[in-house]
This record gives C-alpha cells, sequence and structure tokens, in this order.
C-alpha cells in the first residue's frame, strides 16, 4: 500500500517541493530509503522506528521502501523524519485520509518533534500552494510570519497523526513578532567626528555603493560598518524571507528579519566558508548569508588572494555558482560589500600622529595583496583617521534615523529606474543626463591623470547618487565630490 | 559713456597683472573697471563670414556662463561678435582699443562699449582720451590683447591679419593660441589654419574651447577661478576643511575633488598638501 506526503528541500535562497513516498508491502522485515540521501537522512530509518514505537503505535514489520522525490535533488539533514513516520503511517492506513499538508519535523527516540532547519522552508511552501504545514512549535510563531502561510505547530509524532486524522480542524498559529524588529542596531550618533567617514557611508547606503574605508587602527572602521545596515532601507517581505531561507540553509534558524544581514568573516575564514561549499551538498557562505545585507571583511589585505578573487564573480553577478562533479549549486550573493584595511603593515602610513615604520616597499606589497580588480569594485574609499581624546571638540553626529531619511530619499530614484547606481553600467550611465560642466571636469580629470577611464565610471555612479540626494541630475559639484571620495592610500 | 576714465599706472591697484608680463608695461586709460578673474581673448578678422560670427558668438557666451572675461578688439567682425555673446549672456568683458576712448571706433559699436561697462567690464586703452583712430595703432592695441588674457583664440583671420599678430604675440609671451579650422581656400580661413600647422590648438566649437581651458586654469568652468584653497603649506587635516573653508562637509569635498582634478593639493592619509609646480 502506497502513500505520500509533502516535505521540502532548501536550495540556496529558495524552497524546492520534495515528495516523500512510502510503500508497504510483502511479508518480509525490511526497511530501504532512496532519493540521494545523505548520513543524517540514512539514519532516519532509526529515529522513526523508535518514535513510531514510543508513540505507541505498532511499527508496520513489513517491507517498507521509502523514496524521496524528485530523485535528481541532493536531500539532506533530519526533516525528513517526520514525513517519513507520517507517510508510512499512511501507507498502512494508519491514517486513513491524509490531507494535503506540507510537513518537516525532526523526531526524537521517545517522538517528540524537535526543532529543525526546514520550518521556515514549509512555511514558504505552504504560501505558495495555499495548503497548511506542520511544523515544530519551537518555530511556528516565528515561521508563521510568512504572508499567506498556514502553520500548526506539533509537539509530538502522536499530535500530528492526530491532527492529521481529524483534518487539520485546528485553529493555525497566530503569527508573532519576530525578535528581530525589536533588535536594536549601534546608531550613528556614537561615532564622534569622522565627518568625511559618515558623509562617504551615507552615500555608500544611499547608492548600494561597496567601500572601502583604509587608516590606521584603532580608527573606528569596524564601528562604522556596523552602522551601515541601519541607514540601509527594511527589507521587503520576499527579501527578508530569502535571507532567511539562506539562513536556514546554513543552519541558522529560522528568524525571517527586515533588518539587512551583516556578515562579518574573520580573515582565516575558509574559501568555503566565505563563498560556500564545503564536503557534500554545498552550503551557502558569508557572501550569501549576506545577501541583500552587507558583507564586511576587515583586514581585507589580510584575506588571502585568492579568497578575494572568488568574490569577484559574485559581486559581478549577484549569485555565486559553487561547481561540484555532476551537479553545480547556485546561491544569491548580492551584498554590499565593505572593506578595511591598515594602509600598510604598521598601519600607521598617513597618520600625522605616529610616523609609519615601514619602508616604502613593504607598503606597495600590502597594498598589492588586493588585486587592482578588486580594489576596482569599491567605488568609494576614504581615510578613517585615528580617534584620540581631543575629538570632543567636534559635534555630535546625527542620529541613524535622520541619516535613513535621506538615504531613503535618495533612493526613490533608483527604484523608478530599475537599479541600484553601483550596478550601473558605462552604457547605462551614457543614458543619464549630466550636464556640459560636468562632463568638462570630468574630461579634465581623465586628461589630468587624476582618475582612469575604469575610475570615471566609478565616479559617475557615485555623482549619480549625489544628485539622487538632490533628485536632480549630475552636474560638476556631484562629480567633483565624487572624486574627493576617492582617497588614495 | 558717462563716467570719466581713469588712468591706472603699472602696479597699481585694479591694473591687469597679464599687462605686467609686457617689457614696458604701459599706463592704461579705463573706463569701467578691469574685471578679476581669467581673461579669454578672441579675436579675428573684420571681413569673416557667418560661420565665423556664429563661432565667435557663441565662444563669447560660453565664456561668460563660464564665469571668466572675454577680451577683444571692438572691431567689426569677429570681435563685436565675441563682445556681443557676452553681453548676451550676462558676461564680464573688456574692449582694447588702438584709439582714445573719446574716439570709440568703429562708431556703431559704441553702444557695445556701453554695455560692456554696464555688466561690470571695461573699454581700456594706452592712448590719450583725445587720440584719434589710427590704423598704424592697432597692431600695437594687439599685444595689450595678447598679454592681458590667458590664451588667444583666433576664429577667422587672414595670412596677414591683426588677428594673426594678436596670435604672434600670444605665443611669444607662453599664451597658448587656438584657432577655429576653417574651409581649405577660404580667405577668411587662411590665417587660422596657418595657425594650426604652426601648431595653434585646434577647437572644434565653445565647448571644446571650454574644455582646453579648464585643463589650463585647472579649475571647472563654473567655479569661481581664484580658488585656490588657502591650504597651509604643513598641510590640513581633510577632517577641517569644513572649518577651513567654513562651508558643509558635502561643499568641501567637491572642492577638494575640484582642486585635485587640478592637481593644486596632494592627499595622504588624512593630510592635504598643496602642490607648488611652475607655472607659466
Amino acid at each position: 500500500m502506497y502513500a505520500s506526503v509533502l516535505s521540502v528541500a532548501l536550495i540556496g535562497g529558495d524552497v524546492r517541493p520534495v515528495r516523500v513516498e512510502a510503500h508497504v508491502g510483502g511479508t518480509t522485515n525490511s526497511f530501504k530509503l532512496s532519493g540521494l540521501p545523505d548520513t543524517a537522512l540514512r539514519e532516519a530509518k532509526d529515529r522513526v522506528r523508535a518514535a513510531i514505537h514510543s508513540s505507541g503505535i505498532e511499527f508496520p514489520h513489513r517491507e517498507l521502501t521509502i523514496n524521496l522525490a524528485p530523485a535528481d535533488l541532493k536531500k539532506r539533514g533530519s526533516d525528513y523524519d517526520l514525513p517519513i513516520a507520517i507517510s508510512i503511517l499512511a501507507a498502512d492506513r494508519l491514517i486513513r485520509r491524509l490531507p494535503r499538508a506540507v510537513i518537516v519535523g525532526e523526531l526524537s527516540l521517545d517522538g517528540k518533534v524537535r526543532r529543525g532547519g526546514s520550518s521556515l522552508g514549509a512555511a514558504v511552501m505552504s504560501a505558495r500552494l495555499g495548503i497548511p504545514c506542520l511544523v515544530s512549535r519551537e518555530h511556528a510563531a516565528e515561521v508563521a510570519l510568512v504572508p499567506g502561510s498556514e502553520v500548526h505547530p506539533i509537539e509530538t509524532l502522536a499530535d500530528a497523526v492526530a491532527l492529521l486524522s481529524e483534518g487539520l480542524g485546528r485553529m493555525p498559529m497566530q503569527p508573532e513578532p519576530a525578535a528581530a524588529e525589536n533588535q536594536v542596531l549601534p546608531d550613528m550618533a556614537e561615532v564622534r567626528g569622522q565627518v568625511l567617514a559618515k558623509r562617504a557611508l551615507e552615500i555608500a547606503a544611499a547608492g548600494g555603493h561597496h567601500i572601502l574605508f583604509h587608516g590606521p587602527p584603532g580608527g573606528g572602521k569596524t564601528m562604522l560598518a556596523r552602522r551601515l545596515p541601519g541607514i540601509l532601507p527594511l527589507l521587503d517581505d520576499a527579501s527578508s524571507i530569502e535571507a532567511a531561507l539562506i539562513r536556514a540553509n546554513a543552519g541558522l534558524g529560522d528568524v525571517i528579519s527586515p533588518i539587512p544581514p551583516f556578515r562579518a568573516p574573520h580573515h582565516t575564514a575558509t574559501r568555503a566558508a566565505l563563498v560556500g561549499g564545503g564536503t557534500g551538498i554545498p552550503t551557502p557562505g558569508e557572501i550569501s548569508l549576506a545577501h541583500r545585507g552587507v558583507l564586511f571583511l576587515d583586514e581585507l589585505a589580510e584575506f588571502p588572494r585568492s579568497h578575494l578573487d572568488a568574490l569577484r564573480q559574485p559581486l559581478e553577478e549577484g549569485r555565486v555558482l559553487i561547481s561540484r562533479q555532476g551537479a553545480s549549486q547556485e546561491f544569491p550573493a548580492r551584498f554590499q560589500l565593505v572593506g578595511a584595511t591598515n594602509p600598510c603593515p604598521c598601519g600607521y602610513w598617513g597618520d600625522r600622529r605616529k610616523p609609519c615604520r615601514c619602508p616604502e616597499s613593504a607598503r606597495q606589497r600590502y597594498r598589492q595583496r588586493i588585486s587592482g580588480p578588486m580594489l576596482d569594485r569599491f567605488d568609494i574609499a576614504v581615510h578613517v583617521k585615528r580617534v584620540d581624546g581631543d575629538e570632543y571638540r567636534s559635534v555630535d553626529g546625527e542620529s541613524t534615523e535622520a541619516v535613513l531619511r535621506r538615504v531613503l530619499s535618495a533612493r526613490e530614484a533608483q527604484m523608478a529606474r530599475g537599479a541600484l547606481n553601483r550596478d550601473l553600467s558605462d552604457r547605462d550611465l551614457t543614458g543619464l543626463p549630466i550636464s556640459n560642466i560636468a562632463r568638462v571636469l570630468l574630461v579634465q580629470s581623465l586628461e589630468s591623470g587624476a582618475i582612469t577611464a575604469r575610475g570615471a565610471v566609478r565616479i559617475r555612479r557615485v555623482a549619480q547618487t549625489l544628485a539622487d540626494f538632490e533628485h536632480s541630475s549630475v552636474d560638476d559639484d556631484h562629480i567633483a565630490e565624487a572624486l574627493s571620495l576617492r582617497g588614495s592610500w | 559713456m558717462s563716467s570719466e576714465p581713469t588712468l591706472l599706472s603699472p602696479g597699481r591697484g585694479g591694473y591687469p597683472p597679464g599687462l605686467m608680463d609686457l617689457e614696458k608695461p604701459p599706463p592704461i586709460y579705463v573706463r569701467g573697471a578691469v574685471p578679476s578673474g581669467v581673461c579669454v581673448a578672441v579675436v579675428g578678422t573684420r571681413r569673416c563670414t557667418r560661420y565665423g560670427l556664429e563661432i565667435a558668438g557663441a565662444i563669447g557666451r560660453r565664456i561668460a556662463t563660464a564665469g571668466w572675461v572675454t577680451v577683444s578688439g571692438l572691431a567689426r567682425g569677429i570681435d563685436a561678435a565675441a563682445h556681443r555673446g557676452t553681453v548676451e549672456a550676462g558676461g564680464r568683458g573688456v574692449a582694447i582699443l588702438g584709439s582714445g576712448l573719446d574716439h570709440l571706433y568703429p562708431r556703431e559699436n559704441a553702444p557695445l562699449a556701453g554695455q560692456l561697462v554696464g555688466l561690470g567690464g571695461a573699454v581700456v586703452s594706452e592712448y590719450p582720451a583725445a587720440t584719434p583712430p589710427d590704423r598704424w595703432r592697432f597692431p600695437a592695441r594687439n599685444r595689450l590683447i595678447a598679454a592681458m588674457s590667458l590664451a588667444v583664440v583666433v576664429v577667422e583671420s587672414k595670412l596677414a591679419g591683426g588677428a594673426q599678430i594678436t596670435a604672434v604675440l600670444a605665443a611669444e609671451m607662453g599664451r597658448p593660441v587656438f584657432a577655429v579650422p576653417g574651409d581649405v581656400g577660404r580667405e577668411a580661413s587662411e590665417g587660422t589654419n596657418q595657425l594650426i600647422r604652426d601648431g595653434a590648438i585646434p577647437i572644434f566649437g565653445a565647448e571644446d574651447l571650454i574644455a582646453e581651458l579648464s585643463l589650463l586654469t585647472g579649475t571647472a568652468a563654473a567655479s569661481s577661478p581664484s580658488a585656490d584653497g588657502d591650504i597651509p603649506e604643513s598641510g590640513v587635516d581633510i577632517e577641517d576643511l569644513p572649518t577651513l573653508w567654513d562651508c558643509s562637509v558635502k561643499e568641501a569635498l567637491a572642492r577638494l575633488g575640484r582642486l585635485e582634478i587640478a592637481g593644486k593639493v596632494a592627499r595622504s592619509g588624512d593630510l592635504v598638501r598643496p602642490v607648488t609646480r611652475y607655472s607659466a
């Protein structure tokens, strides 16, 4: 006898349906599992058997075949325990009329449904198909935030059997605001002085520009970077769910948050941790976890150059392709890059209060650790100076809220154009208005050697953002300011 | 032309600094006031074509909108067209005469001279007010036109015209010479085409000229030409620029950008330093 239950697999930032099919027949006692399962999934057999016993239900000692379809999709993890158990019980006619529902959950040996990684995926699938889903009670309140989902919390296998047998008659879970909405982000007003860096950060936020901070240690490069998510627009529903799905896929929980993600991997992170991969089924890396948010790479020059070069394709395309023998896996990776680096090995080059001890050759070598094409990604590069005690002379800056208001206003024009300014190509830019004097200034800076042709494109992008703040077209002041936001080091 | 002309001796306040480059800077009679700022001479033949008139007018207008000063000789044809363009754009211009200030020549351009003075420009001569126009004095005033200007633009000129003389004098004084190319074989373009062959920079329109001049002056066309930043030799902290210039961060950054383009300042870390370089 046959039954099937709908479950899900998390793939990158997306969810795919997985059908768990069970067939019960014959008289020999066997339990087979097919459909590209990983180790954790193969162990499901033992957990399911024990959980069914512990729930006081008799396990069918017959020939059991479980298949996870589609067979070419690699599945992993323990979240198929519950759908496997339910499909066995339905095939054995212990549940008579199985309602259509998406089911996920790991089973403990005593029959409890545990927190697993796919609850959010189940809720998304529930909304997409317009059918209910069953998830562990622990997650239910969070994932019920997915608009259009119908989430039923369950605590035990017996609970699930009862709920399905009575045709899901109970009231579904009411969504509860996620804890993330009350999350307190660090405020811009806490950054003393650094007027230049703060302005640069605001412009970067408005145009989505990648930004590089350079300067001596203790200058507050990290402090500034951490304040970027707060001055970025909140994610819309679809984007926050996408970001949450990626986190869930990486095993980082199910919390749906509208705050753009902020990821700050250490320079000792492996390449797989950074761009995704790992043994077996590829998992999303830091760049995908930063999707629709901020990727902060502190001590940029300390990252292995090969790791940095691996960022180039994602920076270009907003996604990363993990190639594997047989199949390759794509993860979304549209992030805003914030880089921070010391200007030289000792860190004090360009600092007026403390002399730099590095020979010029050492500084050059240090600089060259970051490849030219990588440096070219940064539309904005500013020096962040060391903050001393005497910074109190400077007035306290504006709050995150005030800055965000301007950023949102500058984003309006970009939304109308359909692209962030950082994504404007040379060709896009040709179509955008720019005053004659601005053009002259641009030509002039090219001819004077102040910028390169590639630099000119970046300056035009930043100038466009400056114009967007004022809801005007690009003029010479915008070009001049954009140029000054590329401090050399 | 009601106001009395003033006599300015070399080195006195208001005396055009460019004239100090002459071997013997003459005292000059001025009606109105010679504007400070970047002066650009626009000169050419009296017997010009419609093409020449149009371009001279456009250049005069564009120099005005760039905030610079047009210098010419008030003659018929190209000179008058350039002055007229400047006046149309509400800009400042200087007319340098070969006669005394009481003898505006040609008479038909007298109103134009009045407009120049009215808009903050000046009419200048090195001769006493009553000096009548004499053909032999005109080449002499050309050296004043060349000296006063940062650069000379010749729009249309015959092979042996006064504009050619101005161009040669300018080149001898190290002023860059620009020329508008014209038809081969046309008299009014023979001079300019020859200048191009001799090394003058060909320009293809007003905008082109502005772009070239911006390179020379090191300022954007719209910015005030005197903006050298007042940055002390010892350098200044980039964070202190808004205080130094008494402006917003945004304005300070834009101004810094211009100075960088002009190669007037260099940055290392948080320090902005002036770049001292040889200037002609």
